[in-house]
């Protein structure tokens, strides 16, 4: 399997890769690490992170291997819809913006690390909460397997991994690389990828900058590159007339004409409301110092929007290039492996691959406290003492990277790449729960649970519907609008759905007087900050929820 | 004074880099080009910028609304400085 493997580009990379291993172990020692033996610091890092390293994890947060591969591979595909992740990264800072120092401090006063915490003191619902949290772990799973997907597609094109018959040669580049990821969360906790995202973010900031800058350059520059490729959509969408008009293909096209506008808008829509749903951004927000670390990380964080619009711009520069290969995800990495000097190539395939390693390491330690704290203390082991439940959540985030890499290596890609899709639908169903909660508690918490049954059901079955050129069902993340030919975001309808359900419900229980159940929270806890009574320094993932 | 003034102004200065880029049909065109990028594309790459300039105005009113609706819940103006009373 090694026959095409260039030894530079191996080598760099196997170097970088180490270098990060070892920065994943030694981040244990970094920043108060005396307390890390017993789960006080791993799940959120100590909480005490500043404006300049929440902007480097949050960053690898949102901003993740998949991104770096998925985006530019729709625009190389020829569907300009993908590029909806940019205005979707700009839609969502204001939101953060308004919503996020509300849930910050609430869930300083009263000890709350998972939005389930919250949502439990909120409304007073142990089976609220589980639901938020079951979905919560629900939408992580496949979204760590796309992070799989995008290291998986990078060890392809370097040539180890893939090609092969035989299953394990294949798989065992991506299966040591997982291991690793593995064993140093377990150790380190959230320290791992908040010190190997500094790492991450130079290194990807170093290979697009010269990658957008030196690689159209070389091709006559940007003006060339976008000439080229609608001459290149002109020939397909020409030699491929009849198909197109038997719906049997797709045309492709640089800019969204007609409904098209509207899937863009609202994917982007729909996404900027689910992103801060998802546990691991809650976990990466919560993990900060205090309210104005939120407010300004949303006035900084927009630099990777930045870096985001001109990397999925590479999908054009690979076409302009002549990059030729079957799955479009390869095309930037093959880009790189054409353009770049052998020892650089190394530098951008490392870039990408540790860029997968952060967000996977955030969300299964995410996953890991909703699970630790609203499933085993709330329903299996109501006394569970500290070490058990770090136990507990130590395993847990074992057993979650687990099942994604077991999403990747059984399932086709497609398979996946879908299941992060249905995960967007599902998460923005806890959006009523979570965000209308931190306002007002005036929907009823038997309303909010039965807009969340509705969502979900309503969502999945609306995806399960969509069929693609090359599967029957969860086809895309597109459907009509009911009575329309417009088509538009699944999870933005299945939450209108979820709303109506909730408002209506709320009515009706309030006037039959079924009981709300009694709210933890008081209107000044959500503007309390650092420093004030109260409001604890560290929140711990196996301390009790206190009222 | 209440802190209504401060967020409805908050809202006004986020509002752009919220509508802007969901409303297509305004950037959906090929012209004008810049350095060889369509419009569709450098009119997305201007608006990050856009909602950095807004968002640093709103991040300075967002301190002083924050006071006041600290003051109004019974909290002192800044967290952890119980001598400071003067709103400022």
């Amino acid at each position: 399997m090694l026959d095409h493997v260039n030894g530079v580009v191996l080598g760099v990379f196997v170097f970088l890769f180490l270098l990060v291993t070892v920065l994943g172990f030694a981040a244990a020692r970094w920043r108060r690490a005396e307390s890390l033996d017993n789960l006080d610091e791993w799940g959120l890092g100590g909480r005490g992170f500043g404006t300049f390293i929440a902007w480097f994890l949050i960053g690898g947060d949102i901003y993740t291997a998949y991104t770096f591969i998925a985006v530019p591979a729709t625009l190389y595909a020829g569907s300009v819809v993908g590029f909806f992740a940019v205005p979707y990264t700009i839609v969502v800072y204001p939101l953060i913006f308004l919503f996020l120092p509300r849930l910050w401090s609430v869930s300083h006063r009263h000890g709350y690390v998972t939005p389930a915490d919250f949502v439990q003191g909120r409304y007073d619902s142990r089976v609220l909460a589980l639901a938020v949290a079951l979905t919560g772990i629900l939408a992580t799973m496949p979204y760590i397997a796309l992070q799989l997907v995008g290291m998986q597609v990078v060890l392809q094109v370097m040539g180890i991994g893939g090609g092969s018959d035989s299953w394990y040669v294949n798989d065992v580049p991506l299966f040591l690389a997982f291991a690793v990821l593995a064993a140093y969360t377990y150790s380190s906790g959230l320290r791992a990828p908040a010190l190997i995202a500094f790492v991450k973010d130079a290194l990807i900031y170093l290979v697009i900058l010269v990658a957008v800058f030196y690689i159209p350059h070389q091709l006559g520059g940007w003006g060339h590159v976008f000439s080229s490729v609608s001459d290149s959509f002109d020939t397909f969408n020409s030699e491929n007339a009849d198909a197109i008009a038997a719906g049997e293909a797709v045309p492709k096209g640089t800019m969204p004409v007609g409904p098209a506008q509207w899937a863009y808008a609202s994917l982007a829509l729909g996404s900027a409301l689910a992103l801060f749903m998802y546990p691991h951004s809650i976990t990466g927000v919560l993990s900060t110092r205090n309210r104005s670390v939120i407010r300004r990380n949303a006035a900084l964080l927009p630099a990777y929007s930045f870096l985001l619009g001109l990397l999925a711009l590479l999908g054009f520069v690979a076409i302009a290039a002549g990059v030729k290969v079957e799955n479009p995800q390869q095309s930037v990495p093959q880009l790189f492996e054409d353009q770049f000097s052998p020892w650089f190539a190394g530098v951008a395939f490392a870039a990408i691959v540790i860029g997968a390693l952060v967000p996977a390491a955030i969300m299964s330690i995410a996953a890991a406290n909703l699970w630790t704290r609203n499933v085993y203390k709330a329903f299996i082991n109501r006394h569970a003492t500290h070490a058990q439940e770090a136990t507990q959540s130590k395993v847990v985030s074992l057993l979650v990277k687990f099942g994604a890499l077991v999403f990747v290596l059984a399932l086709s890609k497609d398979f996946a790449i879908n299941l992060q899709l249905l995960g967007g639908v599902w998460i923005l169903q806890t959006l009523p729960a979570i965000v209308i909660g931190l306002y007002t508690r005036w929907l009823h918490r038997w309303a909010v649970l039965a807009g969340w049954a509705a969502g979900m059901a309503w969502g999945t079955w609306l995806a399960y519907g969509v069929a693609s050129p090359v599967q029957k069902h969860f086809g895309g993340p597109l459907v009509f609008f009911p009575g329309t030919e417009t088509k538009v975001y699944i999870a933005l309808l299945a939450l209108a759905l979820n709303l109506v359900v909730a408002a209506v419900l709320t009515v009706v229980l309030r006037a039959a007087k079924v009981d709300e159940g009694v709210d933890q929270t008081s209107p000044q806890d959500y503007h309390a900050d650092h420093g004030d009574p109260g409001v604890e320094e560290e929140l711990t993932p196996e301390s009790a929820v206190h009222a | 004074m209440s802190s209504r003034r401060h967020w409805t102004l908050i809202g006004v200065l986020l509002a752009p880099a919220v509508v802007l880029p969901l409303w297509v049909p305004l950037y959906d065109h090929e012209d004008p080009t810049f350095l060889g990028f369509p419009f569709f594309y450098w009119f997305q790459f201007l608006l990050i910028l856009v909602a950095v300039a807004v968002t640093v105005p709103a991040f300075w009113l967002s301190r002083q609304a924050d006071r006041l609706d600290r003051v109004r819940h019974g909290l002192t103006p800044d967290a952890g400085d119980p001598t400071r009373t003067d709103g400022r």
